[in-house]
């Protein structure tokens, strides 16, 4: 068995949906090609989107989830909290993506 | 499509009637749609799996809602003293807590259409501060406070958010009240009439219309309070 093989298939089949989560963060931006880090703040002081625009997010995030079949749940008691929210930067809310996608599927 | 809460009888069914006489398509959710003769699901509003399983439903089946209407509710005219606890919390899980699940959960299919209406109902009780319906009125003071702060946050998406607070109509929801007691609270409205289904449908037509999309976070008195 090759282990580096697996852990190659592996790796790629999970940064493709952080990749979405950034990708869409940038064009709900208006702009495909801003950047967009780990560190981007998606809520509080500093927010690159509006509640609107996050939602939209969201709306983006469940087709996603729907195409790769599960269902993304983005309601939480801490959803506007800036210390446990996911939703405190791109990296939390791509990281709570791909682990609904982990449980669900 | 119009998704109407509380379709099996009384005011939902009446607005079901309504919409469906103006060839407007309509889906009614009530807990029991045994014989109800237009398209209709079983939906416990109280309940948020079943809310959302009717979202899930209408997503899966490509339709594009355009309103929401949500006529379910409960009441028991009793003085609060002698309420049984298990009683307030259906009271409240019913009028108040359905109207919410409902409203988070199919505004999600009528944001993605950018354009909307949300009804909700509350009632002159609110207004009048009426005896014997303490925990009634209560509940829908919570549906009136939610429609005005939930109408801020869908605006940015083009959904409007009316509640509708109608006086006495003959509905089941009367059950148990004299008609003196009736007369008494009629005397109170600006208008010193009894309404009926028909006042109330007519506001429904009114809100669902683009022309009202000047209107959100209203609650509309019928008859006046």
């Amino acid at each position: 068995m090759d282990l580096g093989l697996i852990t190659f298939h592996r790796l790629n089949y999970m940064s493709e949906p952080k990749q979405y989560v950034y990708e869409t963060i940038a064009s709900l931006l208006g702009n495909k090609s801003a950047q967009v880090s780990d560190d981007t703040p998606l809520i509080g002081d500093g927010s690159v989107l509006d509640s609107m625009k996050l939602v939209e997010l969201c709306l983006k995030l469940e087709d996603k989830a729907a195409e790769l079949g599960f269902e993304f749940d983005w309601t939480s008691a801490a959803a506007m909290s800036t210390s446990r929210s996911m939703f405190r930067t791109a990296d939390t809310l791509a990281t709570e993506f791909l682990s609904q996608m982990k449980s669900k599927r | 499509m119009i998704v109407v809460t509380g379709a099996s009888k009384g005011l939902g069914r009446a607005i079901c009637e309504r919409l469906l006489s103006k060839d407007m398509e309509v889906l009614g959710l009530a807990r029991d749609v045994s014989g109800v003769p237009f398209q209709a699901m079983a939906c416990d509003v109280s309940s948020y799996d079943d809310v959302k399983t009717v979202v899930q439903a209408i997503k899966r089946g490509g339709k594009n809602l355009h309103g929401l209407i949500n006529a379910a509710g409960i009441a028991s005219m009793n003085l609060a003293l002698t309420t049984p606890p298990k009683v307030s919390q259906q009271i409240v899980e019913t009028n108040l807590l359905g109207t919410i699940y409902c409203c988070q959960l199919f505004s999600q299919l009528l944001i993605r259409n950018r354009r909307g209406s949300i009804i909700n109902f509350s009632t002159i009780a609110v207004a009048l501060g009426l005896k014997g319906e303490s925990i009634y009125a209560a509940s829908k003071a919570g549906v009136e406070s939610f429609t005005r702060a939930f109408a801020r946050e869908m605006a940015d998406f083009n959904v409007n958010v009316n509640c509708i607070a109608p006086g006495p109509i003959n509905t089941d929801l009367l059950a148990g009240i004299t008609a003196s007691q009736i007369a008494k609270i009629v005397s109170q409205q600006v208008i010193p009439k009894q309404f009926t289904h028909d006042a109330v449908s007519d506001l429904v037509e009114l809100l669902l219309d683009r022309r009202s999309n000047s209107l959100s976070g209203q609650v509309l008195h019928v008859g006046g309070a």
